[in-house]
């Protein structure tokens, strides 16, 4: 069995209607209009051990909602959700013992102590013994440089050592599940990249299964094999990351800057879809063209100065699917979208 | 059972502990606070003083013994306040999010929010409320008998449980509405305006009220009654006997209340 099981995860919440004015206001008190929103519509996957998936979407598209949920946090209002057997939020103490949680914008650590001793508080909540607390504190030191800021206030960190101290703490019990909610936001490159590193790192020795929501797609590609992707609450696909780019990889787009300007430009199997003064965007199918037969053919007919091609960004496709309500079937057949 | 209840205390411990030296690095805003509140209260003191000083008494009680009966109050509150006092931020704590992460950990919620704080400013209020209750001892040349000595210690303790529930009963409101502060301001504030007077002097329905259904009586009236000998009241003096187990009931009420909120919460997020 799957270490997580999500089988047709749904989520209502009921929100009550505000009533204009004053009488409005006032009739509200006694007598409230609900309206139903419904955040996660019929969620199902299953991830193994060691695997880490990226879980994304939109802001809105249920993310969080089902994080609080795998995590004990909400009460799912139909269907099953199995954490390495437990029910979450009906074992949550239990659940909460084998799972680590960072959420990217808010910190768990005791905002007026210093660092060192939000450390401590959690080993005497999670009741770690003394060796396991020494031997994970000296690991994440060597890995994160703890030490530098150990004895400073958390609020008076940078978000990078903030980030750095949430996923230390997160994983100060032996958690055999990460969720991380937008570990990266806000980071700048470097500890971006150390964060990722860090990330990988604790996957591949611990073997610890990491879920992982984000806007930053760079975090997905650098990281997961994975990708779930979310939406309006339902799931628009959940394969490997690479199979994307592959299939979208045979759009590719050839920028070419003509040394005059060119009004009747054309070719065979090939689309200008954007031009600006003497820059043209060419589009065309790496399955039926290749970039060098295309770049002779037009270099033939007029004088090229400058030439680069690009390939698709994962993010244009995942907003292609968003924007346009694409299950990912759809967007595959449809390939002229991109 | 046992256990893990001694596991719980070991966590409360710690964290209080941790809670009283961060507390303790700001050492100015300790001081001042601890200050501030026993100014306050005895500057409320000498308005009582003066208030008394043109009246005589009010409905039989003197000075001394109104004094008394304030300083009782006093005393269970600001062990309340020590205690309890950051629950009137349960809104805050759910607005913010913070409290998801409470239930993240394996410890009951309940357990984290109250071991959250150790309010040691608080204790301003009890250095009042013993020297104030000290000086009218003397004054009212009481003498009390064990049994007195008793239903001052379940007066003390009751009172704080009373107390302490009341404002754990304010919080479980924002799992709800999100919302708790201005119900606290509200409710709990001219309850204890009125714990300053006796009983007596009030309407009977709110008598009735804050005996039966929001205790606060139990927390210095009725166990003032029986410290002070005061056989002429309305209630008899042997109501005074209950404010412990009432606090423990009370208690039990809005720790269950608070469970439901959870539930709640659980169920339609923040």
């Amino acid at each position: 069995m799957s270490l997580i099981e999500v089988r047709h995860l749904c989520k209502e919440f009921k929100i009550a209607k505000r009533q204009e004015g004053l009488t409005g206001a006032l009739r509200s008190l006694f007598h409230r209009q609900y309206t139903t929103k419904i955040a996660v519509n019929d969620i199902s996957f299953s991830i193994g051990t060691g695997e880490m998936v990226g879980y994304i979407g939109p802001n809105g598209a249920g993310k969080s909602t089902t994080i609080k949920m795998l995590t004990g946090i909400l009460v799912p209002s139909s269907g099953e959700i199995r954490v390495n057997g437990l029910i979450p939020y009906k074992e949550r103490r239990r659940n909460a013992r084998q799972i680590g949680v960072v959420f990217g914008q808010r910190t768990q650590l005791w905002w007026d102590l210093p660092t060192i001793e939000s450390f401590e508080l959690l080993k005497q909540i999670f009741q770690i013994p003394p060796d396991r607390y020494r031997q994970n504190m000296a690991l994440f030191n060597e890995i994160l440089d703890l030490d530098e800021f150990l004895q400073t206030p958390v609020r008076q960190l940078s978000l990078g050592q903030r980030m750095r101290a949430d996923i230390a703490a997160a994983l100060l019990h032996d958690p055999k599940i990460l969720f991380l909610d937008e570990p990266t936001i806000g980071l700048d490159v470097v500890a971006k990249e150390r964060m990722r590193s860090f990330i990988r790192e604790i996957n591949k020795n611990r073997g610890v299964t990491v879920i992982l929501t984000t806007h930053d797609m760079s975090d997905i590609e650098k990281l997961c094999q994975r990708m779930i992707l979310i939406d309006k609450g339902q799931v628009m696909y959940d394969g490997e990351l690479t199979k994307i780019k592959e299939t979208f990889g045979k759009t590719r787009i050839l920028i070419v800057d003509f040394e005059e300007n060119i009004d009747d430009f054309s070719l065979d199997g090939v689309e200008v879809i954007k031009q600006e003064g003497n820059r043209r965007w060419l589009k065309f199918n790496r399955e039926v063209h290749t970039a060098s037969q295309l770049i002779s053919q037009i270099s033939e007919k007029y004088e090229i100065k400058d030439i680069s091609i690009q390939d698709p960004e994962i993010e244009v496709l995942i907003r292609n699917i968003y924007e346009h309500n694409y299950t990912l079937d759809q967007v595959f057949t449809d390939k002229t979208r991109i | 059972m046992l256990k893990s209840c001694l596991r719980g205390l070991k966590i409360y411990f710690y964290m209080v502990g941790v809670s009283i030296k961060t507390q303790l690095q700001y050492r100015y805003a300790f001081v001042m606070n601890i200050l501030g509140w026993a100014m306050t209260y005895a500057g409320t003191a000498i308005t009582m003083w003066v208030m008394l000083y043109s009246f005589g008494s009010i409905r039989g009680w003197t000075f001394w013994e109104l004094l008394f009966l304030f300083a009782l109050a006093v005393l269970s509150w600001s062990i309340t306040m020590v205690l309890f006092f950051h629950f009137h931020n349960m809104d805050e704590y759910i607005v913010e999010g913070t409290f998801d992460r409470f239930l993240v950990r394996p410890i009951h919620p309940f357990l984290h929010v109250i071991a959250l704080k150790f309010d040691v400013g608080a204790f301003g209020q009890l250095l009042f409320s013993i020297v104030a209750m000290i000086i009218a001892y003397v004054q009212l040349k009481l003498n009390w008998q064990f049994y007195q000595w008793l239903v001052f210690l379940g007066a003390i303790i009751g009172g704080t449980l009373i107390q302490g529930s009341m404002l754990v009963l304010i919080s479980a409101a924002a799992f709800w509405t999100t919302r708790s502060e201005r119900l606290f301001w509200a409710l709990m504030w001219p309850a204890r305006n009125l714990m300053n007077y006796p009983l007596t002097v009030f309407p009977r329905f709110i008598q009735l009220l804050v005996t039966f259904l929001l205790p606060f009586a139990f927390v210095n009236f009725l166990p003032a009654l029986t410290l002070l000998d005061k056989t002429k009241e309305s209630f008899d003096p042997f109501w005074g006997f209950f404010s412990l187990p009432v606090g423990i009931a009370f208690f039990a009420i809005c720790f269950k209340i608070w469970n439901l909120g959870l539930d709640h919460y659980k169920s339609a997020g923040s």
